[in-house]
């Protein structure tokens, strides 16, 4: 890694000693412009990423109201591709009242394709077909939009039209501060929002921090992701911390035990294993 | 200048203060600079909260079950079709959803936070499953289609009288506002309107209301009045002074009286950062009105001097004035502000203890305007006659002055005439009185507070009338612990509470948390109607509690139940803000609490805009009349010590307190409520309305103690000259009041009405049963049997005698 980027140093001083020379009006400010990558590009290179094909991980949810009141929820949750397809499944494992309430959700491969989604209440012993969620939804009572979870630590690129418009640092790190616009008023109001501009890693390609807004242009959230580390292999961010500035509810999600490599049965993804448990 | 001024203290006073009138001059104008400088720092508070003092618990507790459920106070549109169909067809559920659209893109709204049947959701139990789906995507286009939605929206019992009329006539659109606009409240209802009048619209009528756009318009409600009213009190008071004296000094130094006192009184407001209420706009025009008063005292005193001595130099003019006249301005100044200070001492509301402080220094600083700078102005100017007294006044005729002078003179003789007439006039007047009195109620209601055709009355009427109602209690329930509201015997204590709430007079709904719980376990149960209860078990409603929150925003039931599930809310609604309705239904609620919630486990509390409105309304009452009885003792004291007699005192009160008593048989017999508006109209009315009586007694005394003249030239000097100043100082306040009376917020009208009709009483009651009883009565503080070079010691026992005496005498 080292090495990488002492080469990448060693390049960008060549080129600016270069462009120095050939443009010796030019300041290095508007060259960092010009070798900047597009919204388009840096989008792509998001979405690239490797996620691994499944994963398993626990997920603790810190939820916290506008009072400073907290509620700490803890879950043990599975997902695997099957190629365009996506199984997700939720086992809640405390607080003790709930535990064994479990999601099970089909995210089919067709855009406009209704997902399917099933509720395991172990008070009732049931399951039960649920509505699907709307992707502006929020995610269990999180600061998250489906959206927002769905994608993990990516992004649609088909929803927004992706601007750079700068370089900052966040938490020290090199990012391309991007703007995205929902590409029209009807996706604005899916999803929930009117802009967002997103710092997205020079490097790594994950966003680091987001700012939403409502779809009139009130300050609506900020996203920020911490704690990224190399997981066999895989760059894994380890907690988004949320906050809306309308309600002042907070949410910090903490990822833990994340396995790549375990296998993950097929059979977790169904109504015996909802009523099973793990 | 001859010197025997000097001779008294109040001579060298006024000696040495015309010595030096442009200093005066000077710093009066610099007290009214330095005041007017703080004018621009003057905020307004219209909002219902600010009747109620900050650190009361009743609003320190409402405040923290805001926090705490982070309730707001949305703004509502509703849509009403009185059709067969209600609201439930094409073209009215298109109208909602347009509204609903469109309310999003005001300004100050926020659009996240806009409920209406187009944003909610029908939760849909059915055999393999529970759906939670907006009742409609997009409105329907067929009647069957909206039969359908009507069914649904129907089987939603917490939308049913909330959210919809229970007879499906109306729908509500509810929206909060941006925390940022809460303060700009009037501008967006403004826009709301505005927006309204564009909905495309066939049957539907739509209103605006809701608590954020009452006090939204209130504060242009005020403004408007406030810049109507102003202008017009200062106009009508230069007119009535005109026509007092006719020149324009007369007209112009008691208005810079009227300067200083605005300026102390509000300058002063804004420097001590008091915000300007509703009631605020009622303190310029009684100021006004009253600030004159003095000024048209000295000025007619003085132009009665002019008269009397053409020949004296005008310093000399105003000393003669000022020594006649500065302990009866000093006198009914002292008395007026008692009248405020007792409405600042028993009043609880901030913005009448407010009021009475600054009207209490402005009425100050009216003194200090007539004691200094009046004096001081008027030696600047030549000496100068006012044709209103052109002749001479020779204190035995009222020939020298005009008709009003004379028509005061004709209403002296009269009452001399008959004084067992007058008093028994007097005494049946207040026989009626008392027992209209008895008639009278302490009430109040909101909405009152506009025209019945202002839209936001007429809104609220409809709301009223269609929905479960706009007034409302909160009970707060609480629990020991974390999570004790998912135990199943907590949530049927808190259904069986809704069930007994919901059978009092005037409430028409009820909703809690419970009513979430059961319409969960009955989608759960393919929505069979036996399954809409209480869950039994308390981890079920756990679990039901996390699956809603998977659905809906984290803050969903946060006007509901607090975020660790220990506090709940219920919240009782009632179509009637009427202060009696309230009343009823807070003192059973404390009951049943006492009963059914005071274990250590579980208790609740009362809170909500009824029990804010409880809270200051039910103080009303028992504050006025303490208000009154501080104002009485105030001004019985004040003249007592002022003229050193008791009688002089009490005789002093006396027409007051026969106009306070006639204003309570109005209202007793026209119902008008004793309320916010109308509450504080009777400590000014006796403040104010007892300057007729100050004035009448101390000038008699002058007459009779001092001149040595007998009672009847005593009464016929004191009708054209004292009474006709009287008569100039009654108009000017009558019509001051009057011009409150024309203004657009019905309490301001009430009160100003109420206290024109009392001053009205005071001053002819102080004109003829004051009269009439001093006749009778002979008090001693008078001494005028020392006047034996007068024909007429001992006064003949039968009263019908005297006007021929009088007459002889002339």
């Amino acid at each position: 890694m080292k090495k990488r980027a002492a080469i990448i140093a060693f390049f960008s001083a060549l080129i600016l000693t270069l462009s120095a020379l050939v443009y010796p009006a030019r300041s290095s400010a508007q060259t960092d412009e010009l070798n900047r990558p597009t919204g388009d590009e840096i989008a792509q290179r998001i979405n690239a990423r490797n996620e691994g094909e499944a994963v398993s991980r626990t997920l603790t949810m810190e939820l916290m109201d506008r009072t400073g009141k907290k509620r700490v929820l803890v879950t043990r949750g599975f997902r695997k591709y099957y190629g365009e397809e996506k199984h997700t499944v939720v086992f809640y494992e405390s607080p003790k009242n709930v535990k064994g309430t479990a999601f099970l959700t089909y995210d089919y491969a067709e855009a406009n394709g209704d997902d399917d989604q099933w509720l395991y209440l172990p008070a009732l012993r049931k399951v039960l077909r649920i509505s699907a969620s709307d992707r502006g939804d929020y995610f269990l009572g999180t600061d998250f939009t489906y959206d927002d979870i769905k994608k993990e630590t990516k992004v649609g690129i088909e929803d927004y039209t992706w601007k750079t418009i700068g370089e900052e640092k966040v938490d020290g790190h090199r990012t391309f501060k991007v703007e995205t616009t929902p590409v029209n008023q009807k996706v604005a109001k899916e999803l929930g929002y009117g802009r967002v501009v997103r710092w997205v890693d020079a490097e790594i390609w994950i966003v680091r921090k987001s700012e939403f807004w409502d779809v009139r242009g009130n300050p609506l959230k900020t996203i920020h992701t911490k704690d990224i580390r190399k997981v066999q292999g895989i760059w894994t961010a380890h907690q988004f911390e949320a906050e809306n500035q309308k309600t002042g509810h907070k949410t910090i999600l903490t990822l833990s035990d994340v396995d790549y490599e375990s296998k993950v049965a097929d059979d977790i993804f169904t109504e015996r294993a909802l009523r099973r448990g793990i | 200048m001859n010197t025997p001024y000097l001779e008294t203290q109040a001579g060298r006073f006024y000696w040495t203060l015309t010595a030096y009138p442009k200093t005066i001059l000077f710093l009066g104008i610099l007290l009214i600079l330095s005041g007017a400088v703080f004018l621009p720092k003057m905020v307004k508070d219209t909002t219902s909260e600010a009747a109620i003092p900050v650190n009361d618990p009743v609003r320190v507790y409402r405040d923290r079950v805001k926090d705490v459920f982070g309730l707001k106070d949305p703004v509502v549109i509703a849509v009403i079709n009185d059709g067969p169909n209600g609201i439930f067809n094409p073209q009215s559920l298109s109208v909602v959803s347009w509204i609903t659209e469109r309310i999003s893109e005001v300004p100050g709204i926020d659009p996240d936070r806009v409920t209406s049947l187009a944003t909610e959701n029908d939760i849909i139990g059915t055999e393999d499953g529970m759906f939670v789906d907006p009742f409609f995507e997009e409105p329907p286009t067929v009647q069957e289609e909206a039969d359908r939605i009507r069914q649904a929206v129907m089987d939603f019992d917490l939308y049913v009288g909330s959210l919809v009329a229970r007879d499906g006539r109306g729908t509500l659109i509810v929206a909060e506002l941006l925390k940022d606009a809460e303060g700009q409240a009037d501008e967006v209802y403004r826009q709301l309107l505005a927006m309204v009048q564009q909905a495309p619209v066939h049957e539907e009528e739509i209103h605006v209301a809701g608590e954020g756009a009452v006090s939204g318009y209130l504060v242009s409600y005020i403004n408007a009045d406030a810049q109507r009213l102003n202008p017009l009190a200062a106009f009508v008071i230069t007119i009535v002074l005109f026509f007092a004296y006719r020149t324009l000094r007369g007209v112009f130094l008691p208005n810079l009286m009227v300067l200083g006192t605005l300026s102390a009184a509000l300058g002063g407001m804004a420097a001590a950062g008091v915000p300007f209420y509703v009631i605020s706009n009622a303190l310029p025009v009684i100021l006004i009105a009253i600030a004159v008063a003095d000024g048209i005292h000295i000025m007619g005193e003085y132009y009665e001097q002019v008269e009397a001595h053409p020949d004296v130099s005008q310093r000399e003019l105003v000393i003669r004035t000022m020594l006649k006249m500065w302990r009866p301005v000093m006198i009914t100044s002292i008395t007026t502000a008692s009248g405020f200070i007792g409405i600042r001492l028993a009043s609880y509301m901030p913005p009448m203890k407010d009021f009475g402080t600054f009207a209490a220094i402005g009425v100050m600083t009216a003194l200090v305007f007539a004691l200094f700078v009046i004096p001081a102005a008027l030696v600047l100017v030549r000496p100068r006659r006012s044709k209103m007294f052109r002749g001479g006044f020779n204190g035995h005729s009222d020939q020298s002055v005009d008709w009003f002078g004379r028509l005061m003179g004709v209403l002296g003789r009269s009452v001399i005439r008959r004084p067992g007439l007058v008093l028994a006039i007097g005494g049946m007047v207040v026989v009626a009185a008392v027992l209209g009195a008895l008639k009278l109620e302490v009430n109040e209601d909101r909405i009152k507070n506009f025209q019945d055709t202002e839209p936001i009355a007429v809104a609220d009427r409809a709301i009223n009338r269609i929905f479960d109602g706009t007034t409302y209690f909160d009970i707060v329930i609480e629990t020991q612990e974390p999570e004790g509201l998912f135990r199943p015997e907590y949530l049927r204590r808190i259904e069986a509470m809704q069930r007994f709430f919901e059978t009092l007079p005037q409430v028409k709904g009820t909703t809690s948390i419970v009513d979430f719980l059961k319409q969960m376990n009955r989608g759960m149960h393919e929505d069979r109607q036996e399954a809409y209860q209480v869950p039994d078990d308390a981890d079920l409603v756990a679990q039901y509690f996390l699956i809603y929150s998977a659905s809906g925003d984290p803050t969903d039931f946060e006007e509901y139940v607090d975020y660790d599930y220990r506090l709940a809310n219920l919240r009782v609604i009632m179509d009637s803000g009427l202060f009696t309705d309230e009343e009823v239904v807070k003192e059973t609620a404390e009951q049943y609490i006492r009963e059914h919630f005071s274990t250590p486990e579980i208790t609740a509390t009362l809170s909500g805009r009824g029990s804010v409105d409880y809270q200051w309304v039910s103080q009303i009452g028992r504050n006025h009349f303490r208000g009154v009885a501080i104002a009485l003792l105030a001004v019985w004291l004040v003249a007592s010590l002022s003229f050193r007699s008791v009688t002089a005192g009490t005789l002093s009160v006396v027409s007051v307190t026969i106009s306070v008593l006639l204003i309570y048989a109005v209202m007793g017999v026209l119902g008008i409520w004793l309320g916010v508006g109308t509450s504080m109209f009777a400590a000014i009315a006796i403040g104010v309305g007892v300057d007729f009586a100050v004035h009448t007694i101390d000038r008699l005394k002058m007459l009779v103690h001092d001149q040595k003249r007998n009672l009847q030239e005593a009464f016929a000097q004191l009708f054209p000259s004292t009474g006709r100043a009287l008569f100039f100082n009654f108009a000017a306040i009558l019509l001051g009041f009057g011009v409150l009376a024309t203004s657009s917020v019905p309490p301001l009208v009430r009160f100003g009405s109420l206290i024109g009709l009392s001053v009205s009483a005071s001053f002819i009651a102080s004109m003829t049963i004051l009269p009439a009883l001093i006749y009778v009565m002979k008090p001693a503080f008078l001494r005028f049997k020392r006047a034996p070079e007068r024909r007429e010691t001992i006064l003949p026992p039968e009263p019908a005698i005297v006007p021929a005496e009088v007459d002889k005498e002339r």
